[in-house]
This record gives structure tokens, C-alpha cells and sequence, in this order.
């Protein structure tokens, strides 16, 4: 779990206000999570203990559950998810060239933040819309039937590298 | 229904899961440690699973621990989640769950840290429980396959464990946690990895005997004989009270017994004491003079199933683990409430529903305090008060000054707190009241514990099962030496000196005339052989140099005295000042019971031969007692016990009386043995409890005077006592060297202090050298310093006042100042 920002003490205190909705409630802790992650974007793990004492749980455990759910993050996540479908049909119509390619646009590997905080890059098993493959999701939004000059153009003047 | 595990469809599913198992598993099993233990290897064995045709996967994880105890090797784990059960519902310390999911799934300690980095304790009880070599015993002192296994008692705390010693050419190979109602599978890390000591290089061989200021080795019965010629004369010549005993909150509760009978038959003289004077004798006479019974009312199991547990003056977490693990259990698992009254935070912290501070000795206060809203808001079991209990009235009237506004002025306590607290306690069905030795080691100690006495007593927490006392002991026998009868003012049993009838049962017994007058206390002899007035000592298992308060003083007090013997396993601070020294067995090296706190009578079995010719303690006082002209008709241990059982009202086995109780525990008459045999049967032996008003008495040397810092003393977890033993035991050593003083994030500040930094703190009596660690927890003003480290003795600084009904000094706060060593 490597950091580069450190966690603010307003975020932290924005967190013990969320742990004080549930205090002592063990069944709270997914729901705890998930309001973290809205108001904060990520769950650092700075906050762990707090969040463990506060539900009467302890630090292990609720780092248990949040490596459990891959929609649980440790770290705080760009503005802007990029998720490259590295589904079988994805695969199978040249998905791995988009994932480098956008890899190169970004500047960023897989699981990445660009240090602006603007890209995170992530790659998913399959989006459902496998007649437009190779797909990539940008936020809510899906591109589908991608070729290497549609990548640049997604990515163009959003990137000043 | 029927649960078919062993048809064809289930075997042949339950293979191919154990052939995937072994597919990602190392091929090492001819070196591995857990070898004839591992039960994954058992399973293929008994499934009849050769070499593993699936295709292999390799788990390639590098084994990085830096700590003395633990490897994991996590290549080897099976994802049981044994580890995690047994971190977490056993001895709840959470130090370890599951991270990740899938193939990267594996149990890890927060923020994957190595387990030195982590919350883990070392107890070992994950090491116990992996049924692979995952988890495995590190830097053993002794490899190899056990031939055989011995039950016996853990040798430190008063917990009691049962520890189950493996044995391999008589050593001892591996410690592991036996099933007990005391200790259900735990262990600590003192009872798992402490063991080693009995290997040490520096045990005892042989008996030694000084000429001329130098120790030479010597036979038993040379040794032996200018013991016993050496006694004698200075019997004849000062008289038999010139004489004294010191035995061993550490030995059998057969070598107490037979070591008073020494002092009073033998020698003479009511002057025999043992080490618990120092930590327990303010228990014995506050619950002897309450609730006539001078211990703990209840077993483990009851207070786990308390409703609200009371935690005062006491670290059961670090003093007494399995207690700690217990009330751990209670609080997550069965929604105890936890009243924990401590001015230092502890591990049980996280657990607790409210958490009284109250300023260091002042304890009194906030307990009459509690008593005073009970009886107020009559909130106290009328009818048990009314008819189990006398003198309530004395008790509200002497309660009056107790105000909420005057506890929270002199305890520092809001007085909404006190209230609420008293609430959650007398609102309990079962409640159950710890204390350890902050309570019986402070000043005041004895009015303390008749003051908690009162509160189980008004809340009607005696007689209930889940409710009652817990008086935590600092050591394995402490309860038993006592109860044996090592004390000056008692005979077995606490049977008064003063009862003509109980002294002519044992002089019948006995075939003496027994010394009538109350014979002097641990510390007393201390002061009388520097006075020149106590001649003789024998010292059994006990390390007063180190361990009593001012242990420069009572090496000067040892040294004058004419003549002194100490039996030890180990060269000891007090050893090296004794004319002859008499090596003594260890625990694993002989037969015997050990009381613990709770009043359990347990087995103690020899596993191994004594080490060199060292005898156990019992053999080497019948031989003293023959050399001396008095031999003791005991040609075994067994007998001893049948003369206790039948001596001590205490100890009698249960009797045909317990037949017409109501509520007879069948399985422990039928077993009739002494494991499961508990010393207190039902309330108040004396048919009521005596509400006995508390006065506090505020501190003679308040802080100021230049001595601006309240310093308390205590124990740690990785070390025992004064550290005879945890400190020879070779992994404890490495992994807690040396002392060190814990100081508040403030005062560090304020004194421009940081970790490892060395300092010299100072009492008006003494002073001493160590290092610095700042404890963000502790609150300012307030140092902590472990007593078990010989080398910088807390315990220098302690001034020797004694109580005058304990007889016992008060030894865990006392005021200090700092100095910064310029390095």
C-alpha cells in the first residue's frame, strides 16, 4: 500500500463523523465503508483503527473486508476511471494493444493514479457489450469498437504529457 | 439425519481437495518441523495419496520474520483460518485476518507487517493450533520428534495453565497449550516459549558450599550435614526464633506444607513466610476479614459468563493472560460490560464500556464512592444484605463523607461517571470484580480490597455462579503456599496459632509441642537480620535480593546474617550471598500440585530427570529435616497431599456433606480428582459476609518536593517476577533485553527526551539508570517502569514502609524525578 498523498486531518475527522452513525454496530461495517468511499473517494487505511474501535471490530478485520471487495479502494483514486475490458472477446479483437496503448496515453500501469489525481487506470474481466469490443469505460461512459486513432482521440488534449 | 462422511462420492471428493492441497505445497516434509504432527500429511497418508500427479504449483514466499518465536512459512498454509479463530475468539487479540481474496488470499497482519510490528502478543496459540508447519516454533533450543508428552502446570503466573510438555532424550522439546477449564488451548508467550530456562546453561549442578568467600562444589550429603550442624548451633546457642524460613510462592504446595512443618517442627520458630507476602498478604487479610474466605470465589469459566465485569487495579492481559483472554471473550462474545478503573490504558481498553481514571492510590475513595450511590439509590440486593451480611449500618454511616462532589475532588473522577458506574454494576444479575496488584500492592491495599469486598457483597455477587472476587496472584503457587500454612501468623489452612484445638490436631499429628508465638514476616526477617537479632536463613526458590523493595538494603540485611542457605535453580542475586547453595529441580523435574488463583488444585508431573544432581525441593528438605534428628514419616509425595487433605479444611476432597447441596457438580465428585477440585465451596464459610468500612488514608509523600513524578512499577508481559527465570530463558532475553522507563508524549517533551535516550530517575531513597521509551497512552506526570529487570531495579526505589496489617511494603507507585544522562 503505497501512498503519495498524506490523509488530511479534515478528511479524518469527516470519517469519525461517518463512524459515529454507526458506532457499535458490527453489521455496519459495509455500509461505513461504502459512505467513506463517497464522501472521501477511497478508504485510507490510516482510518482502519478508528473505524475497528469504533464498530467494536478489530483492525485485521476490517482490513479483511476491504481487500475482499474489489470495489473497495486503499487509495485515493483520479477523477476520471479509465476501465480497459480485458474481456475473452475484448482479447480476442486486439483489447491487449488498446490496454497499451492507452497505458502509453496515460502514462500510467494498471491500478495506477496519475500524480495529478485527474487518471486511474483499471482493467475489467468483461462490460457486457462484447458486440463493440475492444471496449474501454471512461467513468459511466463506454467506447466501444476501438482502434488505436480512436484511443488517441479520447485521450487528446485531456493529456498534457 | 445421518451425515455420511466416509462413503465412496465423499472420499473421493475429500481426495482430490487434499491432492490440490498438496499440489501447492512444499515437498518438505522430511524437514519439516510440525513432521509426525501435520495434519494435512496425515490426511494424505490416511487417504492413501501418493505423490501428487496434478500439476504442481508452487507457492514461493519468503519466510522474513525478525522475531525470536514465530516463523511463518506461509507457502505451507492451507487457508484454515485456524490461525485467525485462534487469534481472535480464543485469546482476541486481532492481531491477524484474511487479506485479498482468491490465490492471493493469506492471513496477515494489519498493513501486512511482519508480526513483531504488529498487535500480536507472541502467545503462541496460532503456533499451536496450525495444523501444517505454516506457523512454526522458532530457534528452539532442542530439535527433535517427541517420544513422549506430559500434562503439567505453567511454573509463572497464578493463572494455572496447563501446559503440554513434549520430551526427547530429557529435554524438553516444545511447550504447547493444554485443554483446561483454566486456559481452553491458550498459552502466552511466557507459558509457550519461557520453558527454556529449565535448559540454561547457567543451572545449577551440583551443590556448593563457600570457603573463604568462594563457592565450592560439594556433595549432597557434605552440604546437607554443615546445614543441618550449622542450624543446630545457632539453635542452642540464640534459640530457636534466631532462625528463619523463607519459602517459595513457586514451590509445590507439598514443600510449603513440609517446609512450615521444618520451621515450626524442626527449627522451631513461627518465623516462616513465602515471596507473596510482598503482592498477596493484603488479599488474604481484606477478604479474610469480608468474606472469611482469604481468595478468589469463582472459577474462570463463571466470570466469562458475568454480565459486567469490574476490572481494577490489575493488567490481567500482561499478569494474568488467561484471565485477560477471558474477559476479552466475555466482552466481545457474550456482550459483557467492561468497568475498567485503571489510571493507565491497557490492552482491555478497546473492550471497555466505561473507564474510571481515578488519581494513583485514591482507589478507596472511588469505591466507597460506588458503595455510597448503591446504598443511596438503594440499588443493593436487600435480601441477600439482610440475611448473608452484618454491620450494613455501620457501613452506610461510615459511607456518608463519600459524596459524589468529594470523590471527584480527591479521586479526579466526574461524578456522573461514579454514578454511572455504580448503576452498571449493581444493575447486573452476575457481576464479577478483578483486582491484582494495584489494588493489593498500593497504600491502603487492605482497606481496598475490604472496600471491593463490600461492593460484591451489597450487590449480592458472593454466592452467585458468574458473579464474585477475582484476587489475581502475581505467581503459580502463590494461593497454595498460603494456604499450606507458609505464614507466620497461621497454621495450614489459616488455621489461627492462637486456636488451641487446630494446634493440638497438628502437634498430635506432628508428635510436637509447636511455637505458639506469631513468628516474623518476609520483610520483618529482612529487618532483623540487619539488626543482627536473626541469624539463620533458609531460602527456598525465592529471590529477595532482587525482588523485595531496596534490594541494596536486604542484600546488606542477608549479608550480616551468620548463616544462609538458598535452594534455587540458578545462581540468583540472593544465592551468590548464601554459605551453601542447594540446586534445586525445576518444575518439569518434579511431582507435585500447584494452587492457582482461582483456588484450583492442579498436577505438576515430572517430564524430564532432574538437571546434574539437582533435587527437588521436597526431597531436600525431608533430608534436612532427618539430618537434623526430625525425620518426616513421608515416603512419598502422595502421602504429604493425604495429610493435607486431611489436615486442611480446605483441601478436604469433596464429602459425602456436599451430597445433599443442591446444586452438586456430579462430574467432580465422581471424578473425585484433584484437577477439577476447587477450595471454595459456596458462601462465606463462616455463614455470613462483614461489611467492614474502608478508610483512606491520603498519601504521606505527595508529589512536589522536588520529586514531581508519580512512578508505577509493574510487570511486562515477555518477562516474569524479578526475571530469574524469563531472563535465563534465551528467546523471552532476546526479545526483551533490558529495561526501560515509559514516559508521557508531555513530559518527553518537557524534558526534551526521546526513544532510547538514558535517564536517571531518582526517589528520595534511591536511584537508578535506564532508557527511555515514550508511551503515547500514558497520561502526564505518570512513569512506568518493569520490575523485571535485576539490573536497573525499579523496585531501588521504593521506600520500605510497611502496612501494619498486611506486613507487606507498598510497592507500586512511589514519587520520583528524572534526570537527563548527558550522553
Amino acid at each position: 500500500m503505497t501512498r503519495t498523498k498524506k490523509v488530511t486531518k479534515a478528511t479524518l475527522k469527516k470519517i469519525d463523523t461517518i463512524i459515529g452513525n454507526y458506532q457499535g454496530q458490527r453489521w455496519g461495517l459495509i455500509p461505513l465503508l461504502h459512505d467513506v468511499q463517497q464522501a472521501v473517494g477511497y478508504i485510507p487505511p490510516e482510518s482502519i483503527p478508528s473505524i475497528a474501535s469504533g464498530l467494536g471490530l478489530f483492525p485485521s478485520q476490517v482490513q479483511g473486508v476491504i481487500s475482499f471487495y474489489t470495489q473497495f479502494y486503499t487509495e485515493p483514486r483520479g477523477k476520471n476511471i479509465v476501465r480497459v475490458c480485458r474481456g475473452t472477446a475484448c482479447h480476442v479483437r486486439g483489447g491487449k494493444t488498446i490496454l497499451k496503448l492507452v497505458k502509453q496515453e496515460l502514462g500510467l500501469e494498471e491500478g495506477e493514479t496519475s500524480p495529478d489525481m485527474e487518471y486511474t487506470l483499471e482493467t475489467v474481466a468483461c462490460i457486457g457489450v462484447c458486440a463493440l469490443a475492444p471496449n474501454i469505460v471512461i467513468n459511466q461512459e463506454t467506447h466501444g469498437n476501438l482502434n488505436p486513432k480512436k484511443v488517441a482521440r479520447l485521450f487528446e488534449g485531456k493529456r498534457k504529457k | 439425519m445421518v451425515i455420511n462422511t466416509q462413503s465412496p462420492r465423499v472420499l473421493e471428493r475429500r481426495k482430490l481437495l487434499v491432492q490440490l492441497m498438496l499440489a501447492s505445497h512444499p515437498d518438505s516434509c522430511l524437514v519439516c518441523d510440525k513432521g509426525n504432527q501435520c495434519q494435512l500429511r496425515k490426511l494424505g497418508t490416511e487417504m492413501g495419496i501418493g505423490l501428487v500427479t496434478l500439476q504442481r504449483i508452487p507457492q514461493l514466499v519468503a519466510i522474513e520474520e525478525a522475531n525470536p518465536f514465530i516463523e511463518r512459512d506461509l507457502s505451507k498454509c492451507i487457508l484454515c483460518a485456524k490461525c485467525i479463530r485462534a487469534d481472535q475468539e480464543l485469546v482476541v487479540e486481532g492481531a491477524i485476518d484474511y487479506i485479498g481474496r482468491g490465490f492471493s488470499a493469506k492471513p496477515a497482519t494489519l498493513n501486512d507487517m511482519p508480526l513483531e510490528q504488529s498487535e500480536c502478543t507472541f502467545c503462541g496459540t496460532c503456533v499451536a493450533h496450525c495444523p501444517t508447519g505454516a506457523l512454526m516454533e522458532k530457534e528452539r533450543a532442542y530439535h527433535g520428534t517427541a517420544t513422549k508428552t506430559v500434562d503439567t502446570v505453567c511454573p509463572f503466573c497464578g493463572c494455572g495453565c496447563i501446559l503440554h510438555l513434549e520430551v526427547k532424550d530429557n529435554q524438553i522439546v516444545r511447550a504447547k497449550p493444554g485443554e483446561s477449564p483454566v486456559n481452553h488451548g491458550t498459552l502466552c508467550a511466557r507459558g509457550s516459549y519461557g520453558y527454556d530456562f529449565i535448559q540454561s546453561p547457567e543451572r545449577l549442578t551440583a551443590p556448593l558450599v563457600k570457603v573463604d568467600g568462594e563457592f565450592q562444589e560439594a556433595s549432597w550429603e557434605e552440604a546437607i550435614s554443615r546445614v543441618a550442624a550449622e542450624f543446630k548451633r545457632l539453635k542452642q546457642e540464640h534459640g530457636a526464633d534466631s532462625l528463619a524460613v523463607l519459602g517459595s510462592s513457586k514451590c509445590t504446595n507439598e514443600e510449603n506444607y513440609l517446609l512450615q512443618r521444618l520451621a515450626r517442627v524442626t527449627l522451631g520458630t513461627n518465623n516462616i513466610d513465602n515471596g507473596s507476602r510482598l503482592y498477596s498478604s493484603a488479599s488474604r487479610v481484606g477478604l479474610g476479614q469480608s468474606i472469611g474466605f482469604p481468595g478468589t470465589t469463582n472459577s474462570l469459566e463463571e466470570l466469562e459468563k458475568s454480565e459486567v465485569i469490574m476490572v481494577i487495579g490489575a493488567n490481567p492481559v500482561i499478569s494474568a493472560p488467561a484471565v485477560g483472554y477471558a474477559i476479552k471473550r466475555a466482552a466481545r462474545y457474550n456482550s459483557a460490560k467492561l468497568l475498567l478503573v485503571d489510571v493507565r490504558p491497557t490492552k482491555l481498553n478497546p473492550f471497555a464500556n466505561i473507564w474510571l481514571k481515578p488519581r494513583v492510590g485514591t482507589d478507596v475513595v472511588l469505591l466507597n464512592g460506588l458503595a455510597r450511590v448503591i446504598i443511596e439509590e438503594r440499588l443493593f440486593d436487600e435480601e441477600f444484605v439482610a440475611r448473608k451480611t452484618d454491620n450494613f449500618d455501620e457501613l452506610s454511616q461510615s459511607l456518608k463523607p463519600y459524596t459524589l462532589e468529594q470523590v471527584e475532588k480527591v479521586t479526579g473522577v466526574p461524578g456522573q461517571d461514579v454514578q454511572r458506574a455504580a448503576r452498571t454494576l449493581a444493575g447486573a444479575e452476575w457481576a464479577s470484580i478483578v483486582y491484582g496488584n494495584g489494588i493489593t500492592q498500593n497504600v491502603n491495599g487492605v482497606d481496598s480490597v475490604m472496600a471491593l469486598a463490600n461492593l460484591a457483597m451489597l450487590t449480592g455477587n458472593i454466592e452467585r455462579r458468574g458473579g464474585g472476587i477475582f484476587a489475581l496472584q502475581r505467581e503459580n503457587n502463590a494461593q497454595g503456599a498460603s494456604d499450606m500454612g507458609s505464614l507466620p501468623d497461621f497454621l495450614p489452612g489459616y488455621q489461627s496459632l492462637d486456636d488451641g484445638q487446630a494446634r493440638s490436631d497438628f502437634e498430635k499429628r506432628w508428635g510436637n509441642n509447636l511455637p505458639s508465638k506469631a513468628g516474623l514476616s518476609a520483610m520483618e526477617m529482612m529487618e532483623q537480620a540487619q539488626a543482627g537479632k536473626l541469624k539463620g536463613m533458609l531460602i527456598v526458590g525465592e529471590n529477595p535480593a532482587a525482588s523485595f523493595p531496596r534490594p541494596s538494603l536486604i542484600r546488606k540485611a542477608l549479608s550480616s546474617l551468620e548463616f544462609l542457605v538458598a535452594a534455587d535453580m540458578f545462581l540468583t542475586e540472593t544465592a551468590k550471598l548464601a554459605d551453601v547453595v542447594l540446586p534445586s529441580a525445576s518444575f518439569a523435574e518434579k511431582d507435585g500440585t500447584f494452587t492457582n488463583f482461582e483456588g484450583r488444585t492442579q498436577p505438576v508431573r515430572k517430564a524430564i530427570e532432574p538437571v546434574g544432581s539437582c533435587r527437588p525441593d521436597w526431597k531436600i528438605i525431608l533430608q534436612l529435616s532427618k539430618e537434623m534428628g526430625q525425620s518426616m514419616p513421608y515416603s512419598s509425595l502422595h502421602e504429604v497431599m493425604n495429610e493435607i487433605e486431611e489436615l486442611l479444611p480446605f483441601y478436604q476432597r469433596p464429602a459425602s456433606a456436599d451430597l445433599e447441596k443442591e446444586d452438586v457438580d456430579w462430574a467432580e465428585l465422581e471424578s473425585d480428582s484433584v484437577r477439577t477440585r476447587r477450595l471454595y465451596k459456596g458462601p462465606f464459610p463462616s455463614g455470613f459476609g462483614r461489611l467492614s468500612p474502608a478508610e483512606y488514608a491520603p498519601p504521606t509523600e505527595p508529589s512536589g518536593n522536588g520529586y514531581p513524578l508519580t512512578l508505577l512499577s509493574g510487570s511486562v508481559l515477555h518477562h516474569f517476577g524479578s526475571g530469574t527465570r524469563s531472563l535465563r530463558s534465551s528467546r523471552l532475553k532476546e526479545f526483551s533485553p533490558s529495561s526501560w522507563l515509559e514516559i508521557s508524549r508531555d513530559d518527553a517533551k518537557n524534558l526534551g527526551l526521546g526513544d532510547g535516550d538514558p535517564v536517571r530517575v531518582a526517589s528520595p531513597v534511591g536511584e537508578l539508570t535506564t532508557t527511555v521509551r515514550v508511551a503515547n497512552s500514558l497520561p502526564s506526570g505518570l512513569l512506568f517502569m518493569p520490575i523485571s529487570f535485576p539490573d536497573s531495579p525499579a523496585s531501588e526505589l521504593f521506600d520500605i514502609k510497611l502496612d501494619p496489617r498486611s506486613k507487606a511494603p507498598s510497592l507500586k507507585s512511589c514519587a520520583v524525578r528524572l534526570e537527563r544522562i548527558k550522553p
